[in-house]
């Protein structure tokens, strides 16, 4: 049977975010780190107002918490492709789209689909939450940089979903995948960040910072944003072409 | 001792594990090295403020892998296998053969305390020649108190692991949260910010056994209480539910 490769297309893409919404996991991850982030914004918040009146500025705060944040982003990322591999979907997945490199992306294309709008809202719901707790004693902001922040934040919280599905893709287990991701934005980077500051704005998560915080004034070698935010997309790129290639070389 | 025995060539067998050591014994030694150099510098330019805390943050950061070891010990008896291979969870194989419940738990937080002794022993004697090595004369001395603190903080970690997962069955959930539990931007740090009580959390109070916090709550003895308190109290709800759950739910 011979179908045109638009409808092929839209077919695969409707078939991977039925897989994606009918996880019970999706939910409960974005559901968990929803609430999470608000009590993180509450803490942050709370620690904000016991600071001097009229310094801090409610974007910082506000968006304190998505280093946290994207490790629910990071779960999401991984769930998506390896759940896969827990118990043999994938040949049923193969079976039925047998084109490998065409089902990869489209994976990567619904994830982005369900990222974008999950990471807007769970950052902005964290910013609301700062401005209404402060918005008597923080300094006044411009609904642009409000709107400029968020939009790198819910950019790079989509980037790092995607690197983790990449990297979900690569090591087809759970655990390792997650330990790995975990271990890095958690532990190495900020070690990194002390131990060789020269190298630091090269890294997926540290160049990606810019994407969402100004940078203060007293920093040297800051990046703009979009800097940021092309070095960031080229890590995502870059591992998401590695996952493809050896998706299409390795047997399932 | 069966059990025992048998829980300890499971947790073996697990492909997993050799992450987890891997991580455990090496991690340490690497973030030692790199704190190390960087001490170094100071030293050779007479600003040094922290030369006797040097090591010990390799040893703080490194007991991801006893999480781990934690982790993987319950939530691969969860894990549901292919149906091609018969959909079956090992959980139910492993409560045929050691039928008492409270046993199976015994054996299997035995094997992972005995393991995680012996891995934090490892990264002790990593981490210390590694400091040795990079250091060399200025290598200041470690006290055994510490030594023995850093010891118990990594087995009470992995017990409050493997507490949790019992409790979740899902090895994501505790593998994450205690992930970033451990790392620089920790819950709890945070929350220490907020409330004087989040000193009584068992990460804050077991790491003062061996770490140098400039805001110290706790002497190394009662932090160490303070965690072995919560390692008791969540072994135990563990083992309630544990005994009145049933496999299947």
């Amino acid at each position: 049977m011979s179908v045109p490769s638009s409808r092929k297309i839209t077919h695969i893409l409707r078939a991977e975010l039925d897989k994606l919404v009918t996880l019970p996991l999706t939910w409960l991850t974005l559901m968990g780190t929803f609430i999470l982030n608000l009590l993180l914004a509450a803490a942050f918040t709370s620690v904000g107002l016991q600071g001097a009146a009229g310094t801090q500025s409610i974007l910082n705060i506000g968006l304190a918490s998505m280093e946290y944040l994207q490790a629910g982003f990071i779960i999401l990322g991984i769930l998506a492709t390896c759940s896969e591999y827990t118990g043999g979907q994938i040949r049923t997945t193969l079976t039925t789209i047998p084109w490998r490199g065409l089902q990869l992306s489209t994976k990567y294309l619904a994830l982005a689909i369900i990222t974008i709008p999950a990471a807007f809202i769970i950052a902005a719901s964290g910013v609301l939450y700062t401005f209404i707790r402060m918005r008597d004693t923080a300094v006044g902001f411009e609904i642009d940089t409000m709107i400029d922040a968020l939009a790198g934040a819910t950019g790079y919280l989509t980037l790092t979903t995607l690197l983790s599905a990449a990297m979900g893709a690569l090591l087809r287990r759970t655990t390792p995948a997650l330990v790995v991701l975990l271990g890095y934005y958690f532990i190495l980077s900020p070690l990194t960040r002390d131990f060789l500051p020269r190298y630091k704005n090269c890294f997926p998560d540290t160049a990606g910072y810019y994407m969402y915080m100004a940078p203060s004034s007293d920093e040297i070698n800051a990046l703009t944003p979009m800097q940021g935010t092309g070095i960031s997309m080229l890590w995502t790129l870059i591992f998401i072409t590695v996952a493809i290639v050896f998706y299409c070389k390795r047997d399932a | 001792m069966r059990a025992f025995n048998a829980e300890l060539s499971k947790l073996f067998s697990l492909p997993s594990i050799w992450l987890a050591f891997l991580i455990g014994a090496f991690g340490p030694a690497v973030i030692a090295a790199l704190d190390s150099i960087a001490e170094k510098e100071e030293i050779i330019a007479g600003v040094s403020t922290r030369l006797s805390e040097v090591g010990y943050i390799g040893l703080a950061l490194g007991v991801q892998g006893v999480i781990i070891l934690g982790v993987l010990a319950v939530s691969s008896e969860y894990l549901t296998e292919s149906s091609e291979s018969g959909g079956g969870q090992q959980i139910t194989t492993s409560l045929t053969v050691v039928s008492s419940r409270l046993h199976l738990l015994l054996a299997k937080a035995g094997a992972v305390t005995v393991i995680s002794i012996l891995l934090c022993v490892v990264a002790i004697m990593t981490t210390l020649s590694a400091t040795h090595l990079v250091l060399g004369e200025y290598t200041p001395a470690f006290e055994w108190s510490k030594l023995i603190g850093a010891v118990c903080y990594w087995t009470f970690t992995a017990l409050l692991a493997f507490g949790i997962t019992v409790l979740t069955k899902n090895g994501i959930i505790p593998l994450a949260v205690l992930i970033i539990n451990t790392s620089v931007v920790s819950f709890s740090f945070l929350l220490s910010k907020v409330t004087k009580l989040a000193f009584y959390l068992p990460d804050r109070a077991g790491a003062e056994m061996f770490m140098f916090t400039s805001d110290r709550f706790h002497t190394p003895f009662t932090g160490g209480l303070v965690m072995f308190a919560w390692v008791v109290v969540l072994f135990i709800v563990a083992a309630i539910v544990f005994h009145r759950r049933d496999v299947a739910s």
